[in-house]
């Protein structure tokens, strides 16, 4: 025990060797939530419209107020331009109103603009249409009750936010231990651990046990930036501390194996790096997994991320979104498995070698 | 000249020794494209429950409605509706097994032909905005095909429109040509930090700093080769994309190597100031790496940006990536030559120019200082 305390001391005291890539490797993540939360998708849309030439154009453009969530913004931002006959589109669309009274379309006309930004569009558009085509109606439109699960819509940043923190313990703690390692073999320090009659899991517990912290640091950060850009916060602190130690603790392992392998800083770095963003990517960063594909859900669920989210939900949303425990028993067995492969790794390349 | 040729041929030798950080800028925007790939290129349908308890026929033409309104994007139905009863429904939705339960009344039928304003009830997951907002304007969809379907009188305003191209184009290739520009950035940035490396490693910087001729001897050659091999990891992205999507620049090509080679330069001449510092050489090359992630991120790397511009926040705007990122696009999705192409040119030469002339100056200062 005394020698782990030692070794973990040691381990924590290298911190002041690499401080740079500390600081870049715990609060990058949180800058690049900081940056890309203002530049996230927001339910407003500007549409250009050409200036209305009749009443029904008119009470079209006036619709476009009625398209909104109920407990939240307007969608549509119609701004009305003159535009010329085969002028350029500005704004990516234009609604141009064609045809006589009692007869009009509000033709959509698209700039080159890919298929999400038209189905962005045209949904507007048919939203608003809608809504004068019900009051036509009168007595025979259908009326749609809404239920939203939760008493108001949460903004996007909130989800975004709380997917990255699987993202900035992993990418913490691969990237530090893929550098701390790969550092070892090109000083050459490695020897020392090769000399030593330490047992393996001393050695590299106390270094799992310190990525694992840096790696949780990281995620917590990032949870006092959204806490402070969005107003949310988690319920509880001890469960963010529990799930974001596991996942570091994977993220760690797999910096360490890239290291161990690769023997070289920069392709040990390059291996973390890429995981790091594969499995945020893939495990619910933009959104539930069960809302994408059957492709991506079901590879989302080898991801330690999908699972982390899938804990940390309950705790941002005050709902819960199933059972506990396949995520709890998904991160330790995984968790349990890169640890002992990572140090089957160690003591293939590092202790028996020569 | 000859010198120049020497030492080039000797640092080439450099990526013998290092494969795998030499194809730095394939592997990260190979993992990234896959992972979108499965992410936004599958059925983007929302699951939902369909609970029609209507004793009428109207309930199912409903029902019917949802398998036959295709989203442009990729072209499948914008729900996936799963008929059950109420109770399994709610179930699924509580479970989050469905992202939402539309009921459709008993009497739904009766209602619409007695002109007694037909309910439906339509629960939804409202867990971002985005998705909320999703399933609002959706839904108009659906209803508006109903109304169609079952004869209704005709809308006050009917609705149209018209597209520039004879195939739409869909969100993965706009993302797949932002990651090939990551990629020619990434490529540039790792093979200057791999060119740079041998001399941390064995404090070669010393004797660059007590060299008698120009640095530019040692400089220009890692810049050229790091260039090159970026340009290389993009078009190599750019013959998978073809491969996979069908979109290639053809003649265009050389202006796609221009305008990323020009952005690449940009991110040489800021690597290249930590590259041949040993104290901050790989804290610089995680920032710098990361940096040029997270301006694919906020530069337009997942979507169009000329259409939004005022929506890119300012920091955006003071990296190079954010104004090629829609041009190369025009060259490379729609094979057409971009209509700011002279100002988007100026702009990257500035930004290239600007960036190694500090990198370059700031590097030479620092190795002739301390070696």
């Amino acid at each position: 025990m005394r020698r782990f305390v030692l070794l973990l001391k040691n381990e924590f005291v290298l911190f002041r060797t690499t401080i740079p890539v500390h600081i870049i490797g715990i609060f990058q993540p949180a800058l690049m939530f900081s940056l890309m939360a203002l530049v996230l998708v927001t339910p407003v849309f500007d549409m250009q419209v050409s200036t209305p030439g009749a009443a029904i154009d008119n009470e079209l453009v006036s619709a476009m107020q009625d398209v909104r969530s109920p407990i939240g913004p307007v969608y549509i931002n119609p701004i009305l331009v003159d535009v010329s006959p085969g002028e350029e589109i500005q704004g990516g669309q234009l609604i141009e109103f064609v045809g006589n009274e009692g007869e009009r379309t509000a033709v959509q006309r698209f700039g080159l603009i890919d298929s999400n930004m038209v189905k962005n569009f045209r949904n507007r558009l048919t939203s608003a249409a809608l809504v004068l085509w019900n009051e036509s109606l009168e007595s025979k439109a259908i009326s749609i009750k809404q239920v939203p699960w939760l008493p108001e819509d949460i903004p996007y940043s909130v989800y975004f936010g709380m997917a990255m923190m699987p993202l900035a313990a992993i990418l913490a703690s691969a990237l530090i231990g893929a550098f701390l390692t790969a550092q070892e073999f090109e000083f050459n320090t490695i020897i020392e651990y090769r000399l030593s009659p330490t047992p393996v899991y001393i050695i590299l517990g106390s270094r799992l046990l310190r990525l694992s912290v840096t790696g949780m640091l990281s995620g917590m950060v990032l949870m006092v930036v959204v806490g402070i850009t969005t107003g949310i916060w988690p319920s509880s602190l001890i469960w963010i501390v529990a799930i974001l130690s596991v996942v570091a603790l994977i993220g760690g392992s797999i910096g360490i194996l890239a290291g161990l392998i690769l023997k070289k800083v920069l392709p040990a770095f390059l291996i973390g790096l890429a995981l790091s963003f594969f499995t945020w990517i893939m495990g619910s960063a933009f959104g539930l997994a069960a809302g994408f594909s059957g492709p991506y859900e079901a590879v989302s669920r080898i991801m330690p991320n999908t699972y982390a989210v899938e804990l940390l939900f309950p705790l941002y949303y005050r709902v819960e979104i199933g059972s506990k425990f396949p995520a709890i028993l998904f991160l330790s067995i995984s968790s349990l498995f890169v640890v002992l492969i990572t140090m089957l790794t160690f003591q293939k390349t590092v202790l028996n070698k020569g | 000249m000859r010198r120049l040729w020497i030492i080039f041929k000797s640092e080439f030798k450099v990526w013998r020794h290092d494969p795998i950080t030499a194809v730095g800028g394939i592997l990260p925007p190979a993992l990234i494209l896959i992972a979108f790939a499965l992410l936004f290129g599958g059925r983007l349908s929302f699951k939902v429950a369909v609970v029609n308890q209507d004793q009428g026929f109207l309930g199912n033409v409903l029902k019917q409605s949802f398998d036959e309104v295709n989203s442009p994007l990729n072209n499948v139905p914008y729900y996936q509706a799963i008929d059950m009863n109420l109770d399994d429904a709610m179930g699924a939705y509580e479970s989050f097994k469905v992202e939402g339960v539309w009921v459709i009344p008993p009497d739904f039928t009766q209602s619409i032909e007695a002109g007694k304003k037909p309910d439906l009830h339509m629960y939804f997951n409202n867990y971002n905005d985005d998705r909320a907002k999703n399933h609002r304007i959706y839904s108009a969809e659906i209803i508006w095909y109903f109304y169609k379907q079952v004869g209704y009188p005709d809308p006050p305003i009917e609705i149209a429109e018209t597209y520039p191209l004879t195939e739409m184009v869909d969100w993965v290739p706009v993302i797949a040509v932002g990651v090939a520009l990551l990629s020619v950035c990434l490529g540039s940035i790792f093979n200057i930090y791999a060119l740079t490396h041998k001399e941390q490693i064995s404090r070669m910087t010393l004797e660059f700093g007590l060299a008698p001729r120009s640095l530019a001897w040692v400089l220009v050659p890692k810049v050229a080769l790091a260039l090159i091999f970026g340009l290389f990891s993009g078009t190599l992205f750019l013959v998978a994309i073809y491969a996979w999507l069908g979109f290639w620049p053809g003649e265009f090509i050389w202006a796609f190597w221009l305008l990323s080679g020009l952005t690449a330069l940009f991110w040489i001449g800021l690597a290249i100031i930590f590259g041949l510092r040993a104290r901050n050489y790989m804290a610089g090359a995680i920032a710098i790496v990361l940096t040029a992630i997270i301006v694919f991120f906020i530069g337009g790397g997942l979507g169009l940006i000329r259409y939004h511009a005022e929506d890119v926040q300012w920091y955006s705007w003071l990296f190079p990536n954010t104004h090629a990122i829609d041009p190369i696009r025009d060259l490379v999705l729609f094979n057409t030559w971009p209509v700011d192409w002279n100002i988007t040119l100026f702009k990257l030469v500035a930004f290239s120019v600007l960036s190694l002339s500090i990198g370059v100056i700031f590097t030479t200062r620092q190795l002739r200082r301390l070696g």
